[in-house]
């Protein structure tokens, strides 16, 4: 066989190679070509599912997390934006409406709670707000947090804390809660308690006791906490967000 | 003191409750659930007046089931704050004896002056027991008025001209116009 050696050879060769390149790109256009399409016809399609069952979505709590879901894996936020389709449908009203409630909620119970409360105590609180037909009572967790989530745009006065076994607080006073009144809260909260004292939190969380006593001092600083003193021989912080909860209570 | 069956507010067995709070936010709603309790404590057992030293005994400020008790300076600085808005007065220097006005005295005034008035007993002489105990008055709400209390109640009244008081030794009354 004829090697390739010489000018020719290499002139030909980097033609095979753009050759090569151009059907390539050809390849990858109609590619992506074709996945908007799709996309296009699946967001069309979404579209015209969302609508049909406007209702159902927001009459049914299970049937709004799926969609969520459905929506979110997609990249789609019905939330996110108040223009074009999405704002027709009325999706994002739901959750705005409810996030006003929210708002509504913690400013009523902050008289009790200073300003921190768990989500089944909103919600409980919110439906019993909502008036009694059945659209108004399926409200389930997952729709709050979606909601209660939108509120940060309005800074650090509004955030929803994790305390851990899918449990949450909502958090609606300005200040920032640091990682260990996190940590205070997800203790009381997993161990289902109201109170604590600075020598019950160095045993469980093994801190330094100047480390627990600063962490509770400032919750009770920010009106989240009441230090009771006729305790045993150390001063027990007790928080009413947490007292109480689904007890005796009206 | 009689028993009387008290819807007690959820922070009455909150234990801190009993403890005067450090944070000032925290505390003016601490005072404040303190007042609307201690007025509504009054109203339902009917207590007029009370001796500090002697309440901090009561279920009012002493929670047995939680073992909390309020402290008897904090009470004092509680009524101290209900005598700002004529919900209570101080009977003594030292602030231990108290009389408690559910009513402040000017309510209680209109309160008294607009059953005179729709009972037509202008210009008539009244007994202070009967204000406050006779058969006619059972029912209303200044039925069972302390004596003393409601001597301070005919003042005001007394003040605007609506009446005037009998002290006499062998008649304790009331003129009304």
């Amino acid at each position: 066989m004829r090697r390739g050696v010489g000018l020719g050879a290499i002139q030909k060769h980097k033609l095979e190679q753009a050759k090569y390149t151009n059907i390539g790109n050809e390849i990858q256009e109609n590619q992506i070509e074709q996945m908007t399409k799709q996309l296009d016809v699946f967001r069309v399609h979404l579209e015209d599912f969302a609508s049909k069952h406007k209702n159902e979505i927001k009459k049914n709590g299970e049937f709004r997390r799926q969609f969520q879901e459905m929506c979110a894996t997609i990249g789609v936020d019905p939330l996110s934006s108040g223009k074009g389709f999405w704002s027709v449908l009325g999706i994002g009203d739901f959750y705005y409406e409810l996030a006003v409630q929210i708002v509504e909620v913690c400013l009523a119970t902050n008289s009790k709670n200073g300003g921190l409360i768990s989500l089944d105590e909103l919600r409980s609180k919110l439906i019993k707000a909502r008036g009694q037909s059945k659209q108004h009572q399926e409200i389930s967790k997952d729709d709050l947090l979606r909601a209660a989530q939108k509120l940060k745009i309005f800074g650090s006065g509004f955030s929803v804390v994790p305390v851990g076994n899918g449990q949450y607080m909502v958090h609606s006073v300005p200040g920032e809660l640091s990682m260990d009144h996190g940590a205070i809260l997800q203790l009381l909260s997993t161990k289902n308690l109201c109170s604590i004292s600075t020598n019950i939190l160095c045993d469980e969380l093994n801190w330094r006791e100047d480390r627990a006593k600063q962490a509770l001092e400032q919750m009770l600083d920010q009106g989240l906490s009441w230090i009771d003193l006729q305790g045993d021989d150390c001063p027990v912080y007790f928080f009413p967000s947490l007292f109480n909860v689904g007890s005796s209570e009206e | 003191m009689t028993e009387v069956d008290i819807s007690w507010p959820w922070q009455y067995s909150f234990p801190p409750f009993f403890t005067l709070q450090p944070h000032p936010e925290t505390r003016s709603k601490q005072v404040a659930a303190w007042k609307t309790l201690i007025l509504d404590y009054c109203r339902q057992t009917k207590t007029y007046s009370l001796d500090v030293r002697e309440a901090n005994q009561w279920p009012l400020f002493s929670n047995s089931a939680i073992n909390r008790k309020l402290d008897s300076n904090v009470i004092i600085s509680i009524l101290s704050e209900l005598a700002k808005n004529g919900n209570a007065a101080a009977l003594d220097k030292a602030k231990n004896r108290w009389e408690i006005y559910w009513h402040t005295l000017e309510e209680w005034a209109s309160m008294i002056y607009g059953y005179i008035c729709e009972s037509g007993l202008q210009n008539s002489v009244i007994t202070f027991f009967e204000l406050s105990n006779g058969t006619d008055v059972e029912g209303q709400e200044f039925f069972g008025i302390q004596t003393e209390v409601l001597i301070k109640v005919l003042r005001v009244l007394e003040n605007d001209r609506k009446c005037e008081l009998i002290l006499a030794d062998d008649m304790q009354g009331v003129k009304f116009f």
